[in-house]
Formats: C-alpha cells, sequence, structure tokens
C-alpha cells in the first residue's frame, strides 16, 4: 500500500516545519516503514489512518512521535557540542563555587529520548569529576515510556554510537554486549529515567541546577511553550542554567530569562524578580 | 584553502564510496589501496590533513600504518582517523593508543563520518573560517 | 603435551573451540546484516527472513575468524543479485559497466563488514582475514553453523557463520 500524494505532502511539510529536515519524493516507502510502528502504538491499522488521524486532530505529542519516527537518525551525541562543554567548562565551576562541594548537583534532560543526551552528560562529568555519582544526579524523562525504557537499559546499536561520540568515550565508558554497546554501571548510577509530560502539570522533581530542554518546544504552539517554560523554571534553582536546541530562543516566548552567550551556544538562567 | 584526504582501502568500493562522501564535503581526495602505498604518497610529498584508514590489507595495514605516521614527526599534523568493520572494544583501544586520533566503524553513513570529522574541527567549511 | 607431526603442532580434543551456536544467534547475525544494509546499501532496504534456495550460479564472498572461535563468515547470492547489490552499494559512483572485479569487491566488501561485526560478537581477541570471493565457498561444519536466509529486494541472500569442518577441528592455524 502507497501513500497517496496529499498524505505524503503533509507529512513532508510537516517534518520540514518541525525540523528542517527535507524529505525527497520517492521516500514514500521510508515514510511507511517508518510510520508504521507509531500508527500501531496508537491503535490504527495503517499510515493512511494516522495521516488523517493527525491532520484532522494536531497533538503535539503526534505530531513529535511522527517527526521523531522520521528523524532519528539526527539523535546525535553531544549535539551542538557547547551546550554540554560548557557544562565542565562553566556551568560545574560556577555552581561548586555557589554551593560548595558537598551538594549533590541536579541536572534534568527534559525529551530525553533514547538517552544520548542524559548519557553524554555522565560521560563528561565521570571524565571530569572524581566520583561523579556522588556529586552529580542526572534525571531524564520523556512522554514516552519505550524511551524512557530505552535511556534506562542504556544500550545502543552500533550505528548510534558512531553519530558524534568520541571513539575515546566510547572505550572509555561503554562495553560490547552482543552486536550493541552497553553504557557503563557508573553511568549508570548517574541516570535515572522516568515518564514526564511536559504539557501537563509536573511531577514533583529537582530543584535542578541545570535542565537542558533541547528540540522540544519546537512541537508546541505559543501558549504551552510559554506554560512548559513556566513550569521548568519551576523546578529550577533560582541560579540555575537552562539550555535550549540551537535555533531556539526564550526571545519573544518569555522574559523572564536572561541570555548568557556560552562559547558558540547560549544558556538561559532565570531573572531575578521576574 | 584546500582539506586534502587521502582514503586507504583495499576495497575499491569502499575507497569510491569514503572518496565520494569526502568529495561532497569539499575535500580534495587521493586514494591508496594499502597502508604501503599510502607511506608512497605521503613521501611524495603530497601531506594530507586526513587519512582514512581500513585495518585489514595486504602488504601493510591500518594499524602499521598508524604506527609509521605517527613515528614521523614530518607528519605530526596529519590527522588520522580508522575506518573499519573491525570493532572489538580492545581493537578501538590499541588503534587509538597507536596514535589515531578517531574511529569510525562500518557500516557506517556519511552523517557518522562528517559527525566524527566535525569533532575533529577538520570539516573543510570549519577550516576555512 | 602436544606431538609434532609433519604438518605441524595440533591441538588435543580438549581444545575443541565451542559450538558457534552457543556464541551467537541467528537474530544477531540478522541485526548485523540489517545494520550494515541500512547504511551502505540503502536506508529503506528491507531484509525478509524467508528461507529460499539460492540459484545455482551462485556467488560467495566469505572472511575467516581466527581465535578462541576458528570459523568462516559467508555471504551468497545469486550472480545477478550480486550486481544489483554492487550497483546499489555504490550508488552515484557505480561506474556505466559492471566488471566482475567491481561485483567480487563489493561482495567481499560486504563480507569484511558483516564479519568484523559477527567477530566482535564472539570471544576475542580474534584475527579477521581478508576477503576471498568465489563460486565455492570453504567448507563448514555443518552441524556447526549459524546461519540467516533472508529475501533482499526478493531475491535469496545467505549469511552463514560456520565453524571449520570436523576433519580440520584438530588442526591450529599457524
Amino acid at each position: 500500500m502507497t501513500l497517496t500524494t496529499t498524505r505524503f505532502d503533509w507529512v513532508r511539510q510537516l517534518v520540514h516545519r518541525e525540523s528542517a529536515i527535507v524529505l525527497a519524493p520517492g521516500k514514500e516507502y521510508l515514510v511507511e516503514a517508518r510510520l508504521l510502528p507509531v500508527a500501531r502504538t496508537m491503535g490504527l491499522t495503517d499510515v493512511d489512518q494516522l495521516v488523517d488521524t493527525v491532520r484532522g486532530r494536531p497533538h503535539p505529542d503526534d505530531t513529535r512521535r511522527i517527526v521523531e519516527a522520521l528523524t532519528t537518525n539526527e539523535t546525535s551525541w553531544f549535539r551542538d557540542g557547547d551546550p554540554f562543554t560548557a557544562l565542565t567548562s562553566t556551568v560545574l565551576p560556577s555552581l561548586t563555587a555557589a554551593r560548595g562541594p558537598a551538594e549533590r548537583l541536579q541536572i534534568w534532560s527534559a525529551a530525553c529520548s533514547s538517552g544520548q543526551e542524559a548519557y553524554t552528560i555522565a560521560m563528561l562529568l565521570e571524565d571530569a569529576l572524581p566520583n561523579a555519582a556522588s556529586r552529580v544526579s542526572i534525571t531524564a524523562t520523556d512522554i514516552s515510556r519505550e524511551m524512557v525504557e530505552r535511556t534506562r537499559a542504556g544500550r545502543f546499536s552500533q550505528l548510534e554510537v558512531n553519530r558524534g561520540l568520541p571513539a575515546p568515550m566510547l572505550v572509555r565508558h561503554f562495553t560490547r554486549a552482543g552486536s550493541e554497546w552497553e553504557v557503563s554501571p557508573a553511568l549508570r548510577r548517574m541516570v535515572s529515567a522516568r515518564e514526564c509530560n511536559l504539557a501537563a502539570p509536573l511531577p514533583r522533581m529537582g530543584p535542578f541546577d541545570v535542565v537542558y530542554l533541547r528540540n522540544v518546544l519546537i512541537y508546541f504552539d505559543l501558549p504551552t511553550k510559554q506554560a512548559i517554560l513556566r513550569r521548568v523554571r519551576e523546578l529550577m534553582r533560582p541560579d540555575g542554567w537552562l539550555f535550549l536546541g540551537a535555533a531556539e530562543t526564550t526571545l519573544g516566548v518569555d522574559d523572564s530569562w536572561s541570555r548568557v552567550v556560552v562559547g558558540r551556544s547560549s544558556a538561559y538562567r532565570p531573572l531575578k524578580g521576574a | 584553502m584546500t582539506v586534502r584526504a587521502l582514503v586507504i582501502d583495499d576495497s575499491r568500493a569502499m575507497r569510491r564510496i569514503v572518496t565520494g562522501i569526502l568529495g561532497d564535503l569539499g575535500y580534495e581526495t587521493r586514494q591508496a589501496g594499502h597502508g604501503q602505498e599510502a607511506l608512497d604518497v605521503l613521501h611524495e610529498g603530497w601531506a594530507p590533513d586526513l587519512c582514512t584508514i581500513d585495518w585489514n590489507m595486504p602488504v601493510m595495514d591500518g594499524l602499521q600504518f598508524v604506527h609509521a605516521v605517527r613515528a614521523n614527526p614530518d607528519w605530526r599534523t596529519v590527522s588520522l582517523v580508522m575506518v573499519t568493520s573491525e570493532s572489538e572494544h580492545g581493537q578501538i583501544v590499541r588503534a587509538l593508543a597507536a596514535g589515531a586520533h578517531e574511529y569510525v566503524i562500518k557500516p557506517f553513513t556519511a552523517d557518522a563520518l562528517r559527525d566524527k570529522l566535525a569533532l575533529l574541527g577538520l570539516l573543510p567549511e570549519e577550516v576555512a573560517l | 603435551m602436544t606431538h609434532v607431526t609433519g604438518t605441524g603442532p595440533r591441538r588435543r580434543a580438549s581444545d575443541r573451540s565451542p559450538s558457534i551456536t552457543t556464541l551467537i544467534d541467528t537474530a544477531t547475525v540478522q541485526e548485523i546484516t540489517e545494520q550494515a544494509w541500512l547504511a551502505l546499501v540503502g536506508e529503506d532496504e528491507v531484509l525478509v527472513p524467508l528461507p529460499a534456495p539460492v540459484p545455482a550460479d551462485a556467488l560467495s564472498a566469505w572472511v575467516e575468524i581466527l581465535g578462541p572461535w576458528n570459523g568462516s563468515v559467508v555471504l551468497t547470492c545469486g550472480r545477478d543479485t550480486a550486481h544489483e547489490l554492487t550497483r546499489a552499494l555504490l550508488g552515484e559512483h557505480a561506474p556505466e559497466v559492471l566488471e566482475d572485479e567491481d561485483v567480487d569487491d563489493a561482495l567481499g566488501e560486504l563480507a569484511n563488514v558483516v564479519g568484523g561485526n559477527v567477530k566482535a560478537v564472539l570471544p576475542g581477541p580474534s584475527v579477521l582475514g581478508l576477503p576471498e570471493v568465489g563460486v565455492t565457498p570453504p567448507p563448514g561444519h555443518e552441524a556447526d553453523t549459524c546461519r540467516v536466509d533472508v529475501l533482499w529486494r526478493g531475491s535469496p541472500l545467505t549469511v552463514r557463520v560456520q565453524s571449520v569442518p570436523a576433519e580440520r577441528e584438530n588442526e591450529v592455524p599457524l
């Protein structure tokens, strides 16, 4: 069964709008193959039904699932570099000075997907701090139970570990498990994963010193973006740090943050008295 | 400013594929079928910024090539990236210890190779800055 | 104590390498082959697990693995399939006319990629041989083989991870 042109065009436009990725004509087979599992997860029988359902009743979770299913090869380690290297170069020294060495820092990877971001952070900290697991805890959340379980498992395919993960870090922090690679127990100790829907009232978590909220606000309309940023801020320390995706900003969305340049990227910090 | 890459693999198909990817990224490329041929290119005076290196090749394998390059101070600025199906944990450690800068496991995609080169700051568009 | 004969030292029966079926399963071999196809042949490629007889004019490519386990990883498909595979692998870089040399080389490289990744699952350290291509692959130990049969674009393809045959079990490669 092949996707009709109108349905394929709708998917193409959605993907381009949300991720800037271009799906060329001729990729209908790929779209079918990748979206069929998404349709089944939603209790639908085929991709046509999925497209019609989501088109008729757009919901950020559904559009996000669709875009992610078609762009999962974009999931990489150390995505965009600076927001992670900033952790050890700028953020950690600043927080340790403010808190003192005994206090455990809390980091949140919101929309963690299969876990690359959370474990990227864990690897950096493990390399930078002696006994990192006692100094930092990383909470990884995602709306998808499947993604939460994947993050907990900490196992990645050979194709996945090829994406932007420096080889010295691969050998330091992973061991082979069959045809896959598995994170070390030290990393696993630092990360705890749970389900969380950003667009709904958040569970009691944190307070967080650092939050990574990258490439997820794009799926929501302005009022929801504002609500999410407000809820995230409530779970953060007043002198905490927020990292968004490379093309994202709080400008025009929420003016209770101040922007700080960190390397070639930006971080956002709660404005005092806002 | 052109960035040069030497593609070293005993498989012509793989040399074509890697050369194609690197060409698209803006590299000027040459090829060699094994480590000794690659050393000959270096001795000729054509200095690559990057070598992509397969492990298992006749005459001189990739690991021996890495050792040879790292033993020569004239070639200390050459970046060495393994591109190989050899993926035992211990082998990756050995290659890095011998002086390889990065390691791409076959099978790889064009994006994966690009990512690794970006990590090393070796993409032509970046070098030009 | 080893007894040296004209052909070199031999292993004792108690040193026989473990059965391949205890070291790797068909699901893992399938996964390794799929990842190779997805990355190198095309991201929408599908390998359907479905046994089908390989045509009479089959071509095979194989790599030897020498280590705690000894054997080969053998890829086999029809000659036409091998041609199509070569074109797909080379993509825009494929020459207009494919020589036998191009096909042997492409199939050999796929055997190298699958073989290297299979080797990394097995107990190591092991050595991977250079790929060989031909009409007659090396014989394997029939009872000690992990075999995956798939259809690629409707054509049969077989991946075999086979231990050295029983008669050669007592030889130690030098």
